[in-house]
């Protein structure tokens, strides 16, 4: 019985959808059967970011309305046999979702992976409170950015009244992925560090992604960053899909630039 | 830039501060329970038998180990 994770931001544009394909090839890469689902419904776009978009036939609505079943919408990943992908709908929009139609697809998904990873859609709308409902765990992606954290804080705190397994009285698994972070203007006091946007949100730290220009790079290919050995946001979503696949990875410290790291070592030898 | 307006304050620092305050006054407007409205209305309903209301407000209040809810009822003067 596989464990059900939403990827969530509140804020759009934080980078959640390219969280969402890193984590699934990630996990994927660490010999996991894993499912990325996009429940942006209107608005699909992790079949770009995993260069899928020419195989998408049937999509996760068909498959809830019974036009279509799991196996015939499901596409396999073209680089890594062990992750698979279930298309939003691009015509429909977000009310057509419903619970009961939500937990049974999850429910039979959880049957034949490891990992199921709900690339929730940006807002705190119904279509935001339907991915969350039935999952096990969230990864909440925010940017070192006053907006986006704030943003972040309310789709917690709807993921803590919404959420079945809160309902049931369990708890809901909680970890936050900084995204985007630059190091040399943590390091000049004009970004807020880790440890700070951590005591705000009061959540466990999974991991720190630096911005990376090969980011963009990577989805203009359809490639997610993760295979670049080279891109330090790949080896980041390297170190965390590690720590989600039960490997112990520290955590580096990629708020220091270079040149602050040149700074340190020099110190050492005064 | 604004350096006249924070002191020598860095902007992140600034950030932090202004988050903090942000977020507290979110969560106590939100973080209820779901079924806040719900029980507003019907202790609204249930007061209103007897003498007139203008508002109910529920806080949940938090402290320390102790949650508690705090029930305002407000009367309607005019009745």
């Amino acid at each position: 019985m596989g464990i059900v994770i939403a990827v969530i931001s509140g804020k759009g544009g934080v980078g959640k959808t390219t969280a969402t394909a890193n984590l699934g090839l990630g996990i994927a890469l660490n010999d996991k059967k894993c499912v990325v689902v996009d429940f942006d419904i209107g608005q699909r776009n992790l079949d770009m970011i995993l260069g899928l978009e020419n195989r998408v036939v049937y999509d996760i609505v068909q498959v809830m309305d019974g036009e279509a079943n799991l196996k015939q919408a499901l596409i396999k990943s073209k680089v890594n046999d062990n992750l698979h992908f279930l298309a939003a709908s691009q015509t429909k929009d977000k009310s057509v979702l419903e619970s009961t139609k939500v937990e049974k697809l999850i429910a039979e998904l959880k049957e034949s992976f490891d990992f199921v990873i709900l690339d929730a859609p940006a807002g705190i709308e119904s279509g935001y409170e339907h991915t969350i409902e039935f999952a096990d765990a969230a990864i909440i992606i925010v940017n070192p950015e006053v907006s986006s954290i704030r943003d972040a804080d309310r789709a917690i705190g709807i993921l803590d009244s919404k959420s079945a397994k809160v309902k049931a009285g369990e708890d809901v698994a909680k970890y936050l992925i900084i995204n985007r972070i630059v190091a040399d203007m943590v390091e000049s006091g004009e970004m807020l560090k880790s440890d700070d946007i951590l005591e705000i949100l009061n959540i466990k730290l999974l991991g720190k992604v630096p911005e990376d220009k090969g980011v963009i790079d990577a989805s203009n290919q359809g490639k997610p960053v993760i295979l670049d050995k080279k891109s330090i946001a790949g080896q980041a979503y390297k170190r965390i899909t590690g720590r989600l696949c039960g490997e112990k990875v520290d955590m580096k410290d990629i708020e220091v630039s270079d040149a602050g790291l040149f700074k340190r070592l020099t110190g050492m030898f005064r | 830039m604004f350096g006249f307006l924070f002191g020598k304050k860095k902007s992140a620092s600034v950030a932090k501060d202004r988050l903090t305050i942000a977020i507290m006054s979110d969560r106590d407007r939100t973080n209820g329970y779901p079924f806040m409205d719900e029980m507003k209305a019907e202790i609204m309903a249930v007061v209103q038998k007897y003498i007139g209301v203008k508002e109910v407000q529920i806080r949940k209040e938090v402290d320390g180990n102790m949650e508690a809810l705090a029930i305002d009822v407000e009367l309607d003067k005019g009745v």
